[in-house]
């Protein structure tokens, strides 16, 4: 790799649109900053709205160019969905990455005003982007917060020029960059035993479809990865999903093959460290992750988002669900009994898997509130108890509904504890309606929820007990006349979904588990349109 | 004709490292315990500090604390016992 203090080599790069733009690295006015990446290395898409950050800080004072080691259809993909914004050159070829030689993508490289490489990073640290950032800005700033729940350092992959050739070979465990994992392993069944008996010891107790050579293929098909790449590796035992293991489980869980477009985001998506899965599987509280489907997939795969949206409702919901709940106990390790030890579990363990009700919603959806676009199509998930449900057809108004809601939000985790956790609202139409007409937003119905829902402070009064150890940090308001400690830190503890039939007033709280940078945090992640994915 | 499945379970290469070796005597050592963050967790490590000094002659006790349960613990955590030489680490669940 080209090392600091070296002078930076010049070259020429394919823009996006096809045209050769030369870069001569000799002396310039400002800096400039070079990100290597891929397409598919969940540490560059960490790195992404972080770089996009420095971008916005420091405008045109310097110039950051990023270096996609991918072809133009995937990398285009990519800069649409992240999204990327700060200018993006091809080098599929691969000729610039082996003049800088990185070992692992994502790798910065910083050059000065001199044109010589003045500070390198490989993979992600937040410590050496904030200092890259302050080089760059003149003064110090903070482009990526130590607590914001995503990992301080992450290794990254493996550099495409350094990527092993050879078919099936295995990767070791010992290497952080591997990205290929080997091939699974066949199972030969004698006409002697039943297939559909025998799969009774893979994953859920419930029967399996048989995940025969052939299901599989069949699955395999519709995905342009190598069935050995390794999408991640799911904690908490850190087993390696490959593609062909992933669609081994989409098989036994029912999925049609197109389904292989959700688990490939999905899977990456329950590997965000801020999302923090290992916590989630192995906590003994009641949590489950609840997959929430937003965009235009939510017709082309037929997942179901009105009545009876939490059931056994529609084959796309229980089969996704599935599929992921076999896919983090057979290859994350988190077998009841064993690791997960959860005290009562949660029926979401078989499956948990809605969509949102866009066309029922006034409101903008949730993949949109969360930095998307509205034609695009996303999953998010949440690390979620059971549905409680909130019945209130009486009411005549918008704020009466939502003070029934703010009740029911009063008891999540337990009655007296604040702060820490958060909860998902699920509207259901009929009550949407009447707070839209009310005149009510989708950032007014969490204020009004926020505002409203806490603890009387006479009940701390007597005796110890969770949540009366903390009231210091709690903060305090006035609900009714009566003087109360909030129930949450901020609005934005409250996430809103619109989901349901048409029909009955019953909208539904969900609580969350440890929540914020020290517990989960919801993730949201696009889902490609493309056949590359 | 036999029915092929296609295996779905974890087959990651695993390296396995033997287990530490085991004290035969606690006098005289460094002992570290490690608080995950609970509730609870220091008035056990508080009993627990005072039992191995006063019962079994433990010379140092070397505490840390994870900045959260929900998590592994970071390097900075585990380096403190590295960096202190504790003999043995001994973790406190609680709650």
């Amino acid at each position: 790799m080209v090392d600091a203090g070296a002078q930076a080599p010049g070259f020429s790069l394919t823009r996006l649109d096809g045209t050769m733009a030369q870069f001569d690295c000799g002396p310039l006015s400002k800096w400039r900053l070079l990100f290597f990446f891929e397409t598919d290395c969940p540490t560059c898409r960490l790195a992404i709205p972080y770089i996009n950050r420095l971008a916005q800080e420091i405008g045109d004072r310097s110039e950051i160019i990023g270096i996609s080691q991918d072809a133009a259809p995937p990398t285009r993909e990519l800069i649409d969905q992240a999204p990327i914004q700060f200018p993006v050159a091809i080098d599929n070829d691969l000729t610039v990455t082996k003049l800088y030689d990185p070992v692992a993508v994502p790798t910065l490289f910083l050059i000065d005003s001199d044109g010589r490489i003045a500070k390198t990073l490989e993979g992600f640290d937040k410590r050496i982007l904030n200092e890259i950032a302050s080089e760059m800005a003149g003064a110090s700033i903070t482009i990526a917060e130590p607590s914001d729940g995503a990992p301080n350092t992450r290794f990254g992959c493996t550099s495409r020029h350094l990527e092993p050739q050879a078919d099936g070979e295995l990767a070791t465990a010992a290497n952080p960059y591997a990205k290929r994992g080997g091939r699974a392993s066949r199972i030969e069944l004698d006409d002697s035993i039943d297939p559909f008996e025998y799969c009774l010891r893979f994953g859920d107790p419930l029967p399996v479809i048989p995940p025969t050579v052939e299901r599989v293929e069949r699955i395999l098909k519709e995905t342009s990865y190598a069935p050995d790449e390794v999408i991640a590796h799911i904690p908490p035992n850190y087993g390696a999903a490959t593609v062909e293991k992933i669609a081994a489980n989409a098989v036994m869980a029912g999925c049609k093959p197109e389904m292989m477009r959700m688990l490939i985001p999905l899977v990456r998506a329950v590997c965000d460290e801020r999302f923090n899965i290992h916590g989630v599987q192995a906590t003994t509280h009641f949590a489950a992750p609840l997959v929430i489907i937003n965009g235009p997939i939510r017709k082309e795969l037929g997942f179901a988002c009105g009545s009876n949206v939490f059931s056994n409702v529609a084959r796309a919901n229980s089969t996704l669900g599935r599929a992921f709940q076999l896919i983090l106990t057979n290859l994350g390790g988190a077998r009841p009994g064993e690791i997960d030890m959860s005290t009562l579990g949660n029926a979401g363990k078989f499956s948990y898997c809605i969509a949102e009700n866009e066309e029922q919603s006034p409101w903008e959806p949730l993949h949109v509130e969360m930095g998307l676009r509205p034609e695009q199509s996303a999953l998010s998930l949440f690390a979620a108890e059971s549905p409680h449900g909130v019945s209130e057809h009486m009411a005549r108004e918008g704020k009466e509904i939502l003070k029934a809601i703010s009740r029911a939000l009063a008891t999540v985790w337990s009655y007296r504890v604040c702060a820490g956790v958060e909860a998902l609202v699920v509207l259901c139409p009929e009550h949407v309606r009447t707070m839209s007409r009310d005149g009510f937003t989708k950032q007014t119905v969490r204020e009004f929820l926020f505002e409203n829902t806490g603890i009387p402070m006479r009940h701390y009064e007597s005796g110890a007990g969770e949540g009366t150890q903390h009231v210091k940090i709690y903060k305090q308001g006035v609900i009714d006349g009566e003087r109360c400690y909030l129930k949450f830190t901020d609005p934005s503890a409250i996430k809103l979904l619109v989901a349901g039939g048409t029909a009955g007033k019953f909208s539904a709280v969900i609580g969350s588990w440890a929540a914020g940078p020290r517990g989960s945090q919801m993730v949201t992640y696009p889902i490609s349109t493309g056949p590359l994915f | 004709m036999p029915t092929i499945l296609v295996n779905p379970l974890d087959e990651t290469p695993r390296v396995s490292s033997p287990a530490a070796p085991r004290l035969a005597s606690m006098t005289g050592t460094t002992i570290g315990l490690l608080d995950i963050s609970k509730p609870g967790g220091n008035i056990f490590l508080d009993h627990l500090e005072q039992m191995l000094k006063d019962s079994y002659g433990v010379a140092q006790v070397v505490r840390a604390m994870k900045p959260t349960f929900t998590k592994p613990a970071p390097d900075s955590v585990i380096a403190k016992f590295i960096d202190a030489k504790c003999d043995a680490v001994i973790e406190a669940l609680a709650d």
